[in-house]
């Protein structure tokens, strides 16, 4: 039976306790950061957004793609299927619940901590990056829950726990605040 | 006849064990309620909107809705537990009968911006009506809720001022509104609700069915009205 007390859970609820979350939004890039872009989705080039307003203009216009959004979803759909015939559907889907409550919960106040710090966020901006970041909490638990340790979504998580906000991808070009 | 008022005041799970039998039922039926029904929101609305959200800002902010709701179920389901009512009770499919509104599948991001205009508005009248319940575990939870209820509401009032900027997203938008709206004001139950009367006996709920609808009905109209809305006319339940 899969239940909160479940390895790969808890080893999550670490990680993401000790996450420096959105503490490097607008910083200068990292041979670390460039590396995590390429292992996540192959970007041979990284955009740096610097402040808030310009990270929600790109999220709010209606070019920015969505193909990687829809790529992500099938990947995390596939894992999700692998994970349920690995694990109980209640005890996978209550673990999976409780985990990303409390990951929400801790990333909304990292996200509104930044946003002070930064000044010229919208309000619903700091939900916009608290739900972004519980939705990498998550494809990370779903990805190692289906038994896959090398899915994009461990670099994804890398960025987040780095400081910073992945924001979307452009052909070979991931956009990072 | 309206029952006489008591004042006793529950302040932990473990003083619930001690009140009457009553009481105690009454105040698991709202948990489990609300257990439920956040849950089957989260499931039938919230989750589905993602892929209908329209920029990446609209689905991680959908994401967060959906995070909050779900969390909203595992708050009640949490108290639940600590009630001792057996986690199944709380889980949709487990004889509770969902409110109507979940019947329906969403298929329009119009129609989750309508229900998070006027559904989430008829949620913070249901938490409202807790905030000062004498049950204080449960008066907690709904203070806790009670912002990011707010929160759901604004999502609403936000993404319907982007949509009346068109003719067609208002047309689309008020199409949804006709869709739903006759399903809410049977949110909030009978006029003559033998459970509300033994919830306002014990003062775990301050209002009647009746009260609450004329007051949702009165909001959602206003609100309706800031976007250039319209509520059709709703046969009042009986």
């Amino acid at each position: 039976m899969l239940g909160a007390r479940h390895s790969n859970v808890d080893s999550i609820r670490t990680e993401v306790r000790a996450a420096s979350w959105f503490a490097a939004l607008g910083e200068p890039l990292t041979d670390g950061d460039r590396a995590d872009a390429f292992a996540y989705c192959g970007a041979t080039d990284v955009q740096r957004i610097d402040s808030w307003p310009e990270a929600e203009a790109f999220l709010k216009s209606p070019n920015t793609p969505l193909d990687w959004w829809d790529r992500e979803e099938a990947l995390r759909k596939a894992l999700l299927a692998r994970a349920e015939a690995h694990h109980p559907e209640r005890g996978l889907w209550t673990s999976l619940t409780e985990l990303t409550t409390e990951a929400g919960d801790l990333v909304h106040g990292k996200a509104a901590s930044a946003a002070a710090r930064m000044g010229g966020a919208a309000p619903a901006s700091i939900h916009v990056a608290a739900g972004a970041a519980a939705q990498a909490v998550y494809q990370l638990a779903v990805a190692r829950l289906a038994g896959d340790s090398a899915s994009p979504f461990e670099s994804k998580f890398r960025l987040f726990a780095a400081g910073r906000w992945p924001l979307g991808v452009a052909g070979s070009r991931l956009v990072l605040f | 006849m309206e029952r006489p008022v008591t004042d006793l005041v529950v302040k932990t799970v473990e003083e619930l064990k001690a009140a009457p039998e009553e009481y105690r039922d009454a105040v698991a039926k709202l948990v489990i309620s609300h257990a439920v029904n956040e849950l089957y929101g989260a499931q039938v609305f919230d989750e589905p909107a993602i892929a209908y959200a329209p920029t990446p800002y609209a689905k991680w902010l959908t994401c967060r809705v959906a995070m909050e709701e779900y969390g909203h179920h595992v708050r009640f389901k949490q108290l639940g537990t600590q009630m001792g009512i057996p986690e199944e009770r709380m889980m949709p499919g487990a004889g509770k009968k969902p409110l109507s509104i979940f019947e329906f599948p969403l298929k329009t991001w119009e129609e989750f911006v309508a229900i998070k205009l006027l559904a989430d508005l008829a949620e913070i009248l249901q938490v409202e009506d807790l905030l000062h319940c004498t049950f204080h575990p449960l008066r907690n939870l709904a203070r806790a809720t009670m912002p990011e209820e707010r929160f759901h509401a604004q999502f609403g009032e936000d993404f319907s001022a982007e949509l009346v900027k068109t003719p067609e997203g208002k047309a689309r938008l008020q199409a949804a509104v006709n869709e739903y709206w006759p399903y809410l004001p049977k949110f909030f139950g009978g006029s003559k609700s033998k459970n509300n009367e033994i919830f306002r006996k014990w003062k775990i709920k301050q209002r009647t069915n009746d009260e609450m609808r004329e007051d949702f009905v009165k909001r959602a109209s206003e609100v309706a009205a800031k976007y250039g809305l319209t509520l059709p006319e709703v046969r009042q339940a009986a």
